[in-house]
């Protein structure tokens, strides 16, 4: 990395409305999550917010929402890396055919695209329409997990795609070709070469789409039928309905937990790769 | 390598390409749809697309969308490109500590990002709406402008800047001549990035807007659980295939250029280009910015205008249109999915609404908790005269002395259901506990209705606060639960049109709508019992524009203005003058809107069930909901 500024100052001073805005913007809301997580209605200093996540009600919904993200990350990355390679053999690399196909649908509202997947899903919908035309079994899915999952990997599958294929886009094909000279197998290229070069990519893909998956409430509330609820539906409840500010808090601080887990193992990676 | 694509690549992305692309085919479809509701093709027509342009709600929300996204991209690119830059600058861990920070919106679960930045503005007292929306958009954009630049910013030689400086240019002229040219792809890029995400942004945008301002998104979710309003399919069915254009033109634009550069080799032209490109976006958007706020105001808070808050779904539109036309008066229309919701809202800012329109139970919490104000009557000639008495007599018994509430709707609560698929004929509540219906009941998702069905089943009042009864209605709501298809509120009416479903809890006048739409159904009112209950506007104490608020109320108890809403949101009106007027014979007599006195006696209002009440509701539906 070269410097640009001589004087550490003027960078500095360049840097600053970016340094005032994260610190207003983003560190100081944080600590009004652990204030309110970790305080009582009278202002006291409790555990019992955070503790509450051990209700069972709380741990189920959040025992669900992992099941569920945990699935749907695993479908995303087995659906997007053949994608990817594909992408990326073909050199489809005018980023603007990638971004075009990925990204558009983006621009039709999120809410829209999951309130038409009950259209299609539902057990008089559009899939089963089609399914009784051609006479084959009808699918029962809305209002189930299953339903749910198809949500979450409808909508993230995006953020797994791009940066997977970015990463097999850079890698160098001298060097593929040096491992297949040197004798190895295509699978064993593939599991020795290709697939620890995209390591970055796929743990940049697994946090975009675990994440959000985990701590939705708009899907579950959408394609679940409102019957099952994750933990993003207790804490988004916990704000809009029983107006709980305190408990709410503290269940997204158990959130946190998982965030800053998935950052510290992203973090470490990226250590690796830069040795 | 072979560069050839196989069949079977192709297959597998056809079938990628067709998951990512049947909702939004699924959209465009609809938008043609001439039937209302989603579950039933009725042939096709352009009209949502001509009502389009009259329909000032949905035009709102996408301006303000727009507006934000364009305010929010143009800032963010602005203040992540100087910090890019200026980071390169910087030693090693400062800059690792601060991309660890950068990173935490991005990582961090939009639901976090969301109630911080609204617990922060509560705080502050900072008034939720456009400029707390837009904060919000420019800390979750500032990452992605961040992380597109500053990877280029490493790769970026720094020789011919450095040439520069030595021949005597000052700073910001060597740095815009040699190193912007370079970035600007990767700028672009980034704000691009920034842009799309604040467009499709739902669940940060819904924790910190205030009332009366929505994005389309949000706009979007209070109407998804009622039934999207088909304008809404067609504005997304024009943005949709806007982009698409755009997109390939530039993309076709980018190849033409790319050919020519290459042709020429004259790069230093086509940067030159680049940056009069990001210069155009900067002042397009400046420009539409500037146009927006002329005409659409968004900052301005006039005097003549009135905060609505109504349930969804509860006004005939031109109702209201008829109001600003004739008064004058600015009408901010806002929804709730719920009472609770209205209550949470209304109790976090008093002063967000000026009129609402919550179900009897909660008038009475609101009287409690000081929360109301007493109308003055003098300024509602047409409340006095029109509304029957027998209604201001039911209304107080949660308003005692008739002080703060107009009622405006009535009803009962039922089981509607669909004759081809329940033969038996449906008396009893145990209905919904029949184990041969699985997978076919619809539950209301609302606590005290889900909890009335199952303490009139037993024989308890629908206004228990007895944790014993409790623990036994919601033992039964448990054991009730893998029965049930789905919890929802008012898309009972969807799902029972297009046969979703066999049976679903409903409000009576959901049930003539649907007896419209579907002949196949009907509705009762089971031998057990049920609640009758009354929706009535109140205006809130601390209210702002509380004369308007009287005005408002008076206008829709006007005969011919209650009649004309009572034809468009079927749900049985307290005006017996426009009773009267009901033309068609079969409604004006029809048991499911104006119910006999035998089947009311068998009806109960509900009452506030106190903080304590409450607690006990809310602890016990978590139970329900989570049971599955």
């Amino acid at each position: 990395m070269w410097k640009m500024f001589k004087d550490r100052r003027k960078a500095g001073a360049l840097a600053s409305p970016y340094f005032a805005w994260a610190l207003i913007f983003i560190l100081v809301p944080l600590m009004m999550i652990l204030w309110y997580g970790f305080t009582d209605d009278a202002g006291v200093f409790t555990m019992a917010n955070i503790l509450s996540i051990a209700q069972p009600e709380h741990a189920k919904s959040l025992l669900l929402a992992l099941e569920l993200s945990v699935i749907s990350t695993v479908i995303c990355f087995l659906l997007a890396y053949p994608l990817g390679m594909i992408l990326a053999k073909n050199r489809m690399s005018s980023q603007g055919i990638i971004t075009t196909i990925f990204i558009l649908p983006m621009w039709m509202n999120f809410l829209l695209r999951t309130f038409s997947w009950m259209t299609l899903l539902e057990n008089h919908g559009v899939i089963n329409g089609v399914l009784e035309f051609l006479h084959l079994p009808q699918i029962r899915v809305i209002n189930t997990p299953g339903a749910i999952v198809i949500g979450m990997v409808y909508n993230f599958l995006p953020f797994m795609i791009m940066p997977i294929y970015n990463s097999l886009a850079k890698i160098d094909e001298n060097v593929i070709n040096a491992a297949r000279d040197l004798g190895a197998n295509p699978v064993q290229t593939f599991l020795r070469v290709t697939l620890p070069l995209t390591v970055p990519g796929i743990i940049s893909g697994v946090t975009m789409v675990f994440i959000p998956a985990l701590t939705t409430f708009a899907i579950s509330t959408m394609l679940g039928g409102s019957k099952i609820l994750l933990i993003g539906n207790v804490i988004e409840q916990e704000f809009t309905l029983t107006y709980d500010w305190h408990l709410g808090s503290g269940l997204s601080i158990v959130l946190m937990i998982f965030i800053v887990v998935n950052m510290v193992v992203s973090l470490i990676s990226e250590k690796k790769d830069e040795q | 390598m072979n560069s050839k694509t196989r069949p079977a690549e192709k297959i597998y992305m056809a079938v990628i390409f067709l998951f990512m692309y049947a909702p939004i085919v699924t959209l465009i479809v609809l938008s043609f749809n001439k039937s209302k509701s989603r579950a039933k093709w009725g042939g096709f027509t352009f009209q949502w697309y001509l009502n389009l342009v009259r329909d000032s709600e949905v035009l709102n929300a996408m301006a303000n969308t727009l507006i934000i996204a364009l305010i929010a991209t143009v800032v963010s690119t602005l203040i992540g490109t100087a910090a890019s830059v200026a980071l390169t600058g910087m030693k090693r861990r400062t800059r690792s500590l601060i991309m660890g920070v950068t990173n935490i919106p991005m990582i961090n679960a939009d639901i976090v990002t969301g109630i911080s930045l609204m617990l922060l503005f509560k705080v502050l007292h900072f008034d939720a709406g456009f400029v707390t929306v837009l904060i919000a958009h420019i800390t979750f954009d500032i990452p992605y402008v961040m992380l597109s630049v500053l990877p280029r910013m490493k790769t970026i030689s720094p020789s011919v800047y450095e040439a520069a400086l030595d021949l005597g240019a000052r700073p910001f002229f060597a740095f815009r001549k040699t190193i912007l040219p370079d970035l600007a792809p990767s700028i672009l890029s980034g704000a691009l990035m920034a842009f799309t995400m604040s467009i499709d942004d739902f669940i940060i945008t819904y924790f910190t807007k205030g009332s009366g301002f929505d994005t389309l998104s949000t706009k979007i979710y209070s109407e998804v659980k009622r039934g999207i309003r088909p304008e809404i399919y067609a504005l997304s069915a024009i943005i949709f295939v806007a982009v698409l254009i755009l997109l390939l033109l530039s993309d076709r634009m980018k190849a033409q250029t790319g050919k020519l550069a290459s042709r020429a080799r004259s790069a230093g032209n086509q940067k030159i280009k680049k940056i009069g490109a990001v210069i155009a976006v900067a002042a397009a958007s400046i420009a539409i910015i500037l146009m927006a706020l002329t005409f659409g105001g968004v900052f301005s808070k006039k005097s003549t205008q009135v905060f609505v808050y109504n349930a969804g779904e509860y006004i005939d539109p031109d109702v209201i249109e008829l109001f600003r036309e004739e008064t004058g008066i600015e009408v901010v229309y806002d929804e709730f999915e719920s009472n609770e919701i209205m209550y949470a809202k209304v109790a976090a800012d008093g002063a967000a609404y000026d009129v609402l329109c919550p179900s009897d139970y909660m008038i009475a919490k609101l009287i409690d908790n000081d929360m109301l104000m007493k109308l003055d009557w003098s300024e509602l000639p047409n409340a006095q005269e029109y509304i029957g008495r027998q209604y201001y007599n039911s209304a107080s018994a949660f308003d005692p002395a008739n002080e703060y509430a107009v009622p405006y709707c009535w009803g009962t609560v039922g089981i509607l259901y669909n004759k081809e698929l329940v033969s038996a004929p449906v008396t009893s509540w145990d209905v919904l506990w029949d184990p041969q219906y699985k997978g076919e009941i619809l539950m209301q998702d609302s606590i005290r209705d889900a909890f009335m069905v199952a303490l009139a089943r037993r024989g308890f009042s629908i206004n228990s606060v007895n944790p014993d009864e409790i623990s036994l209605a919601t033992q039964d709501l448990i054991e009730q639960a893998p029965l049930v298809q789905a919890y929802v509120i008012d898309q009972v009416r969807d799902k029972m049109i297009g046969g979703e479903a066999a049976m679903g809890v409903i409000y009576s006048g959901e049930a003539i709508y649907t007896q419209r739409e579907n002949e196949n159904l009907d509705y009762v009112i089971p031998d057990e019992g049920s609640n009758v209950w009354i929706d009535a506007w109140v205006i809130p104490r601390e209210a702002r524009n509380a004369e308007n608020a009287l005005k408002w109320i008076d206008f829709l108890c006007r005969p011919e203005i209650a009649l004309m809403n009572f034809e468009y949101i079927t749900y049985s009106t307290p005006n017996t003058a426009a009773q009267e007027m009901i033309e068609d014979e079969l409604i004006r007599n029809s048991k499911i809107a104006f119910p006999d006195e035998e089947t009311l006696s068998r009806c109960d209002t509900y009452i506030s069930l106190g903080e304590e009440g409450d607690r006990l509701y809310n602890e016990a539906w978590k139970k329900v909901k989570s049971a599955n």
